[in-house]
């Protein structure tokens, strides 16, 4: 067994020379954290943002970079895997030193990493609509709270031209984001009237394949005679074979017409959409929109990527809205000091590329307008309504009683995420 | 004039009312007189169409129709279905058809080529689900006094779903004039729901007494109604003697539709059974037959998928558009051969290092899995592929009761069986087949009998491989085609392999269908993810009972 | 020396005792000290990074431990390991759940987020107890060694062996997955339980309480260690062996295989419960993802890669294909599952007794001879 020293020692010393090989940093960059993960079940949704990540740090190096410096993409891959995102978080904080880092879309991955940008004071750009109820120091949310998407698009619903719907079915992947959704849409229509037997709620696990039995299910429901919508929060991968169930039954949008909170073009470029047409989206985005502001970017964007066949969507232009903002802000505070980088966030504003501005508020959630489109049989949305101005993104639903009490505001005298009373401290 | 049905009367359907009359009355008197009316109204109608709001759009739809002019139908139908167009260069609506890069323009009313444009010279008119509901309307009750009896058929159902102010006297003229004897029925039934309203107690007897035989979700939840109270507390239907009827009618509806839910189960399951056969059915070569944990089965299904959509992606370049419907045709073979080459590479490359060591062949291919979903990544990226459902393979077949069976299913359940007998046939028949069954059964005596051991294995592997291949062709129809496609299907392929009885084709058929009818029974029960979660603690405790399966295989051959 | 420490000192050799104390105080003394006492930025200090990061390996050694323990000596393959491990995860989750009290995001003093969320009114009858340290410490043990006792008693005693006994393990790991996956299981569902603030008063926040729980960690994996070893050296450990070589033949010699493969199961369930509970504090979060398939496949390939039948492989094969991991995918995130994968491959087939084997190998200097006498071998 001496045999089992060396190897010891030879473990030990490999261990120790990984240990403190990260020790000596070269501060000649500003560095950007890119954490989405590139491989297992998350990987289809989130290698678009780690592309569109490099994009966007590519423009500003040739804008000359930042505060003198060029700026490097750190990219690491969490692999889907829960904790691992909270190792990786660590290690591009605490090791790769970073300034910044953009990444996340899953509810249960933020949560994975919140303590550890809380303990370290890091700084988080997290894109992806949420269920709202939260608002933590170190993270700035740049999708869309419910109140900025699933709100508008029930209320466009009920509206005469939306169809008048009087029927609900609220179908969901069983995860928070459909289930906090689903509760405030419920206490919403129960406030306007509707009557709790007019509300269908239906959960199905992730990566649901077999939809046959509920999209029976649904076509019953809507037979009652009422004009009946299906409110959608069903999780990307399970999209595919659902709607390919609702086409091949022969549901068509004008009978029940789907509005889904989790379908954008990306998910939209896995499906034929030709039997979709009509079916609904509820985004802060559209790739469709015309306005110069976003052709431009879709063309640069084209030309970095190489493909014009890729697509651009909501949680794409929510990194944009955030990255220019940190690069403004950086640029006010004249450091990327994350403390004073946080104070110059507040309050900044960025062109949407809808159109419009968009604003950083003091519960780190952005001010967006709403937009809802119908499916095109080319995998776009066209625009079938807006909000007339931009919408505050709300951290606490006024919908659910527990939530409504409560108030994030990061600025004095509140300095709080989630209080009843400020907190009168100054940061 | 007729009764109605509804309280809210809404405007719409008012005027889709007299929109519709006056296209009928243009229809009846066509001549040239009416035809060539005003047509400065017609354009100005058409340009109102690119309205900014879908207010100004319903107003300009609306006028369309009032003029009646047959002329407004290529164009309405064109807006329903997004081929109507503006040329941005002289505000002009168009018709679009898109050939190539670019689009060919024609003139809505005259139906004249009206030159090219690209994309950019162009811009949509959209239209909303509201507008198509109604054009669906317009367009839809002008189809009842079609010649075509298959329009004419559509037009009743839509006129049942969706009845406005004149359907009746519209259903009632139709039947007179009808021909056939199924669409007449359709009309009474139509006739019927309308007139369980009516102010007449005898036709509302008589109309329940037709709707009692129905079978119909709508007709059911319609006869319900009448059982209702209003908001004064009176009943909907003031004769208690027709409301024992309804009654009656309502309970033997819901027997009857009882029956039917029974039978939508099973056609479920059996649906559920086919998508795990398929997915289970290479799985029971490779592991059932040579008794190789292939871990990289599910890729296998997967690179068939994508196979699928490269041949797809090459007959959209290639192929003129009629062709594109049987590319899912030819990509069979090419998935076979595809997942089949995978599978010659890795039993040479890997597995026969292994055989005799099951488990370490699992962590080997596991390896390969990782290997395989990483490189259809790096190759295809990572998001979703599109794969369409050809024409031929889309829609449902209604078997009544609200049950209706989707085609592409259908033809999925045909499939999977016409590839296991296939692969019966070619293991109890074929020369190859018979060597392969003595090299599983006795390999050192196979060996002397002068059978190429090593040779026979890269071929089952390669068969088992390519019929994975194959489901993935199917798979494509109902399921992502994405890199983790094959990470939803392992687990379950194993379990029906297993359940079934390894080594035997019979108990792999019977397992899937089993665990999917079970399934689909469940599942109204429990729900989704309970039932499934029942499903694999039955596998679980089955297997105490039976540790080698349904189907076990006897003798030496059994004690692996 | 007393009999009992006589005997302890006999399970390992004179230099497996020297390289375990040198482990033993590189992991005590040494890590801690380098990070705590040794300032930021020194040429010596070890981040909290890599504290944490070896506190999760030092987990996985335990739970491949506790797999090598019934692959490695028994020849059972179980792919549902996870559910043991992620089972006493929660258990230690749930018991930190309830101590976050009032200072959760609604500030119910008696519910979980999550709970409040849902609109129940009172914990359910499965949380009662679970303030309390012991008593939750207890169910870590507990609740898997019921489940492996439960599944094994079915399972040993119907003889299902090899790739069946795998299949079905699966089968189970998966169903508690999907269980554990709805929210009305009471597990939080998806999220699974996180936010935790403190553990026995403890700030888990807090650098020290890292370093201890570390501490404690490297100190139960001697244990384990320990254990592992004196179950595979007693009369107990020689019969799992002949199991594993030829079960039907060790049962007509009269021996009660099922008791003793029930036995080193149950054994080894409990021992990855403890991983769990051990690991949880130190990642802060743990929710189903924990029941995938898939990472109770990753955990034989630990013990397969390290070598198994050697305790020493296993903990081997957990820090390297871990470390791995995270050196991959930080420096190569796009290609990283190549580099895995292929050495999955490369393991199994060039190196079938793994890391320790090939060590062996080198020592005894007769590789080539192996590596060529195995490709003639697998030619014939």
């Amino acid at each position: 067994m001496k045999s089992a020293i060396k190897t010891i020692a030879a473990v030990g010393a490999i261990a120790g020379s990984l240990a403190f090989s990260s020790v000596a940093h070269a501060a000649n960059t500003v560095k950007v954290g890119v954490l989405h993960s590139l491989s297992g079940t998350m990987a289809i949704s989130e290698t678009a943002l780690k592309d569109v990540m490099l994009f966007l740090i590519d423009e500003q190096n040739r804008k000359g970079g930042l505060l003198g410096k060029k700026i490097e993409p750190v990219v690491v891959d969490p692999a889907s895997d829960w904790p691992l995102f909270a190792e990786k978080a660590r290690e591009l904080i605490e090791k790769k030193k970073v300034d910044v880092v953009f990444g996340n879309w899953t509810s249960v991955s933020r949560k994975s990493v919140l303590p550890v940008f809380e303990e370290l004071n890091g700084m988080l750009f997290y894109p992806v609509q949420y269920e709202g109820e939260e608002s933590s120091r170190n993270i700035f949310y740049t999708g869309a709270a419910p109140n900025q998407q699933a709100i508008p698009a029930v209320e466009y619903l009920m509206s005469d031209e939306g169809g008048s719907v009087k029927r609900w079915v609220l179908a969901g992947t069983d995860y928070v984001y459909p289930r906090t959704t689903n509760k405030i849409l419920e206490s919403f229509l129960k406030a306007k009237g509707v009557a709790a037997e007019d509300i269908m709620i239906n959960y199905t696990p992730f990566g649901h394949s077999d939809w046959q039995t509920i999209v029976s299910d649904i076509k019953g429901f809507a037979s009652a005679g009422k004009k009946t919508a299906v409110v959608s929060t069903v999780n990307g991968d399970a999209n595919v074979p659902f709607y390919k169930e609702l086409g091949n039954q022969g549901i068509k949008a004008e009978d029940i017409p789907v509005v889904a909170f989790s379908v954008g073009e990306e998910e939209l470029a896995g499906i034929d959409t030709g039997p979709l047409v009509g079916h609904l989206g509820a985004w802060n985005y559209f790739m469709s929109v015309d306005s110069p502001e976003n052709a431009a970017m879709i063309k640069k964007w084209h030309a970095f990527i190489g493909d014009d066949k890729r697509v651009f969507n909501d949680p794409m232009e929510a990194h944009y809205i955030g990255f220019t903002m940190w690069v403004q802000a950086v640029k006010q505070a004249g450091t990327t000091d994350i403390d004073a980088v946080r104070q110059a966030m507040y309050g900044q504003t960025a062109p949407n590329l809808t159109g419009g501005i968009a604003v950083m508020n003091t519960n780190h959630h952005l001010s967006k307008p709403v937009l809802i489109g119908e499916i095109q049989d080319d995998g776009q949305f066209a625009t079938v309504w807006e909000t007339d101005g931009v919408v505050v993104g709300d951290a606490w639903s006024d919908f659910l009683p527990e939530s409504a009490k409560l108030t994030a505001d990061w600025t004095y005298p509140w300095v709080c995420g989630n209080c009843e009373k400020p907190k009168y401290l100054t940061n | 004039m007729a009764v109605t049905i509804f309280a809210d009367v809404q405007h719409n359907r008012v005027v889709l009312f007299s929109i519709l009359f006056a296209m009928l009355a243009l229809l009846a008197f066509s001549n040239p007189v009416f035809a060539q009316q005003d047509d400065i109204a017609v354009n100005a109608a058409l340009s109102d169409l690119n309205a900014r709001s879908f207010k100004g759009k319903t107003a300009a739809v609306e006028a369309l129709g009032l003029l009646g002019d047959a002329r407004a139908v290529p164009t309405l139908e064109a807006l329903s279905e997004g081929r109507l167009y503006v040329r941005k260069t002289d505000k002009s609506v168009v018709i679009a058809e898109r050939a190539g890069k670019a689009y060919l323009l024609i003139d809505p009313v005259t139906g004249a080529a009206m030159g090219e444009a690209t994309s950019r010279e162009i811009k949509k008119i959209i239209a909303n689900n509201k507008l198509r509901g109604l054009i669906r309307g317009v367009l839809g009750q002008l189809a009842l006094s079609s010649s075509d009896p298959e329009l004419r058929r559509a037009a009743v159902e839509n006129v049942i779903s969706s009845p406005t102010n004149g359907s009746l006297a519209l259903l009632k003229t139709a039947r007179d004039r009808e021909i056939e004897d199924d669409i007449r029925a359709r009309l009474e039934t139509g006739i019927a729901t309308l007139e369980l309203g009516s102010d007449d107690p005898g036709l509302r007897r008589a109309a329940v007494d037709r709707l009692a035989d129905g079978n119909d979700p709508v007709i059911k939840s319609l006869l319900e109604r009448r059982l209702l109270k209003n908001t004064d507390g009176s009943f909907v239907e003031p004769d208690a003697g027709i409301r024992a009827e309804v009654q009656e009618a309502v309970n033997n509806v819901n027997d009857r539709l009882a029956l039917f839910g029974l039978a939508e189960d099973l056609i479920f399951g059996i649906s559920l059974g086919s998508v795990l056969l398929l997915a289970a059915i290479g799985l029971a070569v490779t592991f059932g037959v040579m008794g190789v944990i292939n871990m990289a089965h599910g890729e296998m299904i997967m690179l068939g998928a994508y196979t699928t959509f490269f041949v797809q992606e090459i007959f959209r370049a290639t192929m003129p558009a009629e062709a594109f419907g049987f590319y899912l045709l030819a990509s069979i073979p090419a998935a076979f051969f595809v997942a089949a080459a995978f599978g010659i590479l890795i039993e040479r490359g890997c597995i026969r290092f292994l055989y005799g060591r099951p488990l370490e062949t699992l962590l080997a291919t596991w390896g390969i899995s990782l290997i395989l979903q990483q490189m259809v990544r790096s190759l295809f990226g990572a998001n979703n592929r599109e794969v369409a459902n050809p024409d031929w393979i889309s829609g449902a077949i209604s078997i009544g009761g609200g049950v209706s069976v989707t085609v592409s299913r259908v033809y999925i359940v045909v499939f999977c069986l016409v590839v296991v007998a296939a692969l019966a046939a070619f293991i109890r028949y074929s020369r190859f087949g018979l060597q392969m069954r003595a090299v599983t059964q006795n390999r050192g005596m196979a060996s002397a009998m002068g059978i190429r051991t090593g040779q026979v294995d890269s071929l089952t592997f390669a068969l088992g491989s390519g019929i994975a291949g194959v489901a993935g062709v199917a798979l494509s129809q109902i399921s992502n085609v994405s890199p983790n496609l094959g990470q939803n299907f392992i687990v379950d392929s194993f379990l029906v392999v297993v359940f079934g009885g390894v080594g035997s084709l019979w108990g792999t058929i019977v397992g899937a269908f089993g665990l999917g009818i079970v399934n689909k029974f469940l599942e109204p029960v429990a729900g989704a993810i309970l039932g499934k979660v029942v499903v694999l603690v039955i596998i679980i405790l089955f297997i105490q009972k039976r540790p080698r399966g349904l189907f076990a295989l006897k003798g030496r051959a059994a004690e692996g | 020396m007393g009999p009992i420490s006589r005997r302890l000192f006999a399970l390992e050799s004179r230099s497996g005792w020297t390289a375990i104390a040198i482990l033993l105080v590189t992991g005590l003394f040494i890590v801690p000290a380098l990070n705590l006492m040794v300032p930021e930025g020194s040429f010596f200090h070890i981040s909290t990074f890599w504290v944490a990061t070896l506190g999760k390996y030092l987990c996985f050694a335990i739970l491949a431990l506790a797999l090598d323990l019934i692959w490695g000596y028994a020849g059972i393959l179980s792919l549902g390991h996870g559910a043991f491990f992620g089972l006493g995860g929660y258990v230690m989750g749930m018991y930190m759940m309830l101590q976050i009290g009032d200072r959760s995001v609604y500030g119910n003093p008696d519910l979980p987020d999550f709970m409040v969320f849902l609109n129940w009114d009172s914990l359910p009858w499965y949380w009662w107890g679970f303030d309390q340290f012991w008593f939750a410490s207890l169910m870590v043990v507990v609740v898997p060694g019921i489940l492996a006792f439960v599944f094994g008693w079915l399972a040993f005693r119907s003889r299902i062996t090899g790739v069946y006994f795998s299949i079905i393990s699966q089968a189970m790991v998966f169903a508690i997955m999907l269980a554990f996956f709805r929210n009305e299981t009471g597990f939080g569902g998806n999220n699974g339980l996180t936010d935790f603030k403190d553990i026995l008063g403890f700030n888990l926040s807090q650098g020290s309480t890292k370093v201890g729980l570390y501490v404690v960690t490297v100190i139960v994996l001697l244990l384990v260690y320990m254990v592992c070893r004196a179950v595979v050296s007693s009369k107990l450990g020689r019969l799992l062996i002949a199991v594993r070589d030829a079960e039907s033949r060790v049962r007509f010699l009269g021996y009660s295989v099922t008791n003793a493969k029930l036995f080193v199961f149950t054994l080894s369930a409990v021992l990855a419960g403890i991983a769990g509970a051990l690991y949880v504090p130190q990642v802060g979060i743990i929710n189903p993802g924990e029941f995938t398939p898939a990472k109770s496949i990753e955990m034989a390939i630990w013990v397969a890669v390290g070598g198994r039948g050697t305790l020493f492989g296993a903990i081997v094969g957990a820090f390297t294909v871990n470390g791995a991991r995270t050196y991959l995918t930080g420096v190569a995130p796009e290609i990283w599952l190549f580099f895995l994968g292929g050495l999955f491959i490369l393991v199994t087939l060039v190196m079938p007794q793994g890391l320790v084997g090939v060590y062996r190998s080198i020592r005894s200097g007769d590789l080539k001879d192996a590596i060529r006498r195995r490709i003639q071998r697998v030619d014939v």
